[in-house]
């Protein structure tokens, strides 16, 4: 009973992974084939068809401009989604080259740029950002900048503790004791078994990128008004919430689905590679939220 | 170079011994920025010597924190000792240069007690036990092959086990890998830290059985770390006894 009971758990769960996935390569399959699937330009206005509601022409109506909202959600995915990987991978980069410098030479050095990491981490990531755009001006390349420059702090100091506890495993001492080099123990030896909790944090990394950068847009520091974004729609649309909500609820419930799954996506990776407790207390640590 | 070393002088004369510990301590100090460094009560290792001959093996016996595993990591150059010398083939390990200390790595190896965590999970067995082999010597792919596939059947495994992974053997078998690697580069001196008490006793005597035999075909050399009595028994040709950071007594078999 208590078997089979734990069997209709495991296929549920695996249901529900499966058609997260399914649901997730559909949007990024919509961003990346936009130019092919949105049936108007997501920038053309046409003031005579303004705030239409659903028709075949406008399949999720216009906007109050009369620009295809189906369309510029579409276009919207693509910029969210490419801006989000943009910044998730130089942070890896960044975060890759700190930590692991850190974790693995240890002493001194570690210290000093633990201390630094921790003297950034104690302003709230968002709020820095804010600032820092304020002082290069807002802009998705400004704005993209100050979130590297946020979020690879939080990927120096995850990295760095796993790379401390790879670095105390018997296999690495081994392996220094066969003579193995430096360069070769980062490249053989660590980075390998750092990669598959890496992956699951970047999965979830990726939802959390996409909510900053809809929240900067929305309040017009990231990407510009008619350059379709979704937090930068929901901007456009909160003037008319009374009259048309639909203008909001669309790219708000795209933000909401995306940022689902891919937490899901990630909890499940991190699950089934038993270590989901211990990232999400390192994430939650290292972002100080 | 050898010749003008005190340390390659032994008390007996003669012979150069292969391992030299002399008067080595160490104690464990938390230190920190913002706060001074306090010694502990105990130290772990106070006043050590011992020698260790070429073809010998050293058993050390001690109860679990008796300071066996730290003068382990000590006499393979990991951790360094806060006064005494350790003497390897007539080199100073912790005074050597860059390249002679490379050099003695090739001849100072070990074996771990958790066989499982001493080998990388993502690794396969030829890659496991060739790691030394690249490290030190340039042989082609089909060279290290035959090596390896040598060394298997030298450790009593087979050569097909070159293609598994530490997931897929159990632990006397793995421990068997970890003494191929060990002996790969035909190294002088093995530090065998608990190298079977983690697998049952019927492994545990073969392997000990194996290692015996490695010894004497190799001429080998062993520090044989242990809270073992039979197993040490069964390998060494002396034996100290190591309490709370002192070797306390040392016994010699015939």
């Amino acid at each position: 009973m208590e078997g089979l009971r734990r069997l209709g758990w495991g296929i549920r769960r695996h249901r529900l992974i499966s058609l997260c996935i399914v649901l997730l390569s559909m949007i990024v399959l919509s961003g990346l084939f936009a130019p092919q699937l949105a049936p108007n330009d997501p920038n053309f206005v046409d003031l005579i068809h303004k705030l239409e509601g659903p028709s075949t022409q406008f399949p999720l109506g216009t906007d109050q401009l009369g620009r295809c909202l189906f369309s510029r959600l579409l276009y919207g995915t693509r910029i969210s989604l490419s801006l989000a990987l943009l910044i998730v991978t130089s942070c890896l980069a960044v975060g890759l080259v700190i930590g692991s410098a850190a974790g693995y030479i240890g002493g001194k050095i570690d210290s000093l740029i633990m201390r630094i990491c921790d003297a950034i981490l104690a302003i709230p990531s968002l709020i820095l950002a804010i600032s820092l755009i304020a002082v290069w001006g807002a802009g998705w390349k400004q704005m993209a900048i100050a979130l590297i420059i946020v979020q690879s702090v939080y990927y120096a100091r995850f990295i760095r503790g796993m790379v401390r506890n790879i670095k105390q495993q018997n296999y690495v001492t081994a392996a220094r004791i066969a003579g193995t080099s430096p360069l070769r123990m980062m490249t053989r030896h660590i980075i390998p078994n750092l990669l598959p909790p890496l992956f699951i944090v970047v999965t979830l990394e990726i939802g959390w990128v996409i909510m900053d950068i809809s929240a900067l847009s929305f309040i017009g520091l990231g990407v510009q008004s008619p350059t379709p974004e979704w937090g930068a729609m929901i901007n456009d649309g909160k003037s008319l919430l009374r009259s048309h909500p639909r203008l909001m609820i669309v790219p708000g419930l795209m933000i909401f689905c995306m940022v689902a799954l891919l937490n899901l996506l990630g909890e499940f990776l991190g699950e089934r590679k038993g270590f989901t407790k211990s990232i999400r207390k390192m994430a939650k640590e290292a972002r100080g939220s | 170079m050898v010749a003008n070393s005190p340390l390659s002088r032994t008390k007996d004369g003669g012979v150069m011994s292969l391992l030299i510990v002399d008067h080595v301590t160490k104690t464990y100090t938390s230190s920190h920025w913002f706060r001074a460094k306090r010694k502990e009560e105990e130290a772990a290792l106070s006043g050590v010597s011992f020698v260790v001959e070429p073809g010998m093996c050293m058993g050390i016996l001690g109860e679990s924190g008796a300071g066996k595993s730290t003068l382990g990591r000590i006499v393979l150059g990991l951790l360094p000792p806060d006064s005494g010398r350790i003497s390897f083939n007539g080199v100073d390990l912790y005074r050597a240069t860059r390249r002679e200390r490379k050099r003695l790595r090739r001849d100072l190896q070990v074996v771990f007690q958790d066989s499982y965590s001493a080998v990388n999970p993502r690794m396969s067995v030829l890659q496991i036990i060739g790691e030394p082999l690249r490290n030190f010597e340039r042989l082609s792919a089909q060279e290290e092959r035959r090596v390896v596939a040598g060394l298997l059947e030298t450790v009593g495994l087979v050569t097909d086990d070159m293609h598994k992974h530490p997931q897929q053997m159990s632990g006397g078998q793995l421990q068997r890998v970890n003494i191929a690697r060990a002996i790969a580069l035909k190294p002088k001196l093995i530090v065998l830290d608990e190298p079977v008490s983690s697998l049952d006793m019927i492994v545990q005597k073969q392997i000990l059985y194996h290692l015996k035999e490695l010894k004497e075909k190799y001429g080998l050399s062993y520090l044989f770390i242990s809270h073992d009595l039979l197993a040490v028994n069964v390998l060494s040709d002396r034996v100290a006894i190591m309490d709370k950071g002192k070797l306390e007594l040392m016994l010699k078999e015939s």
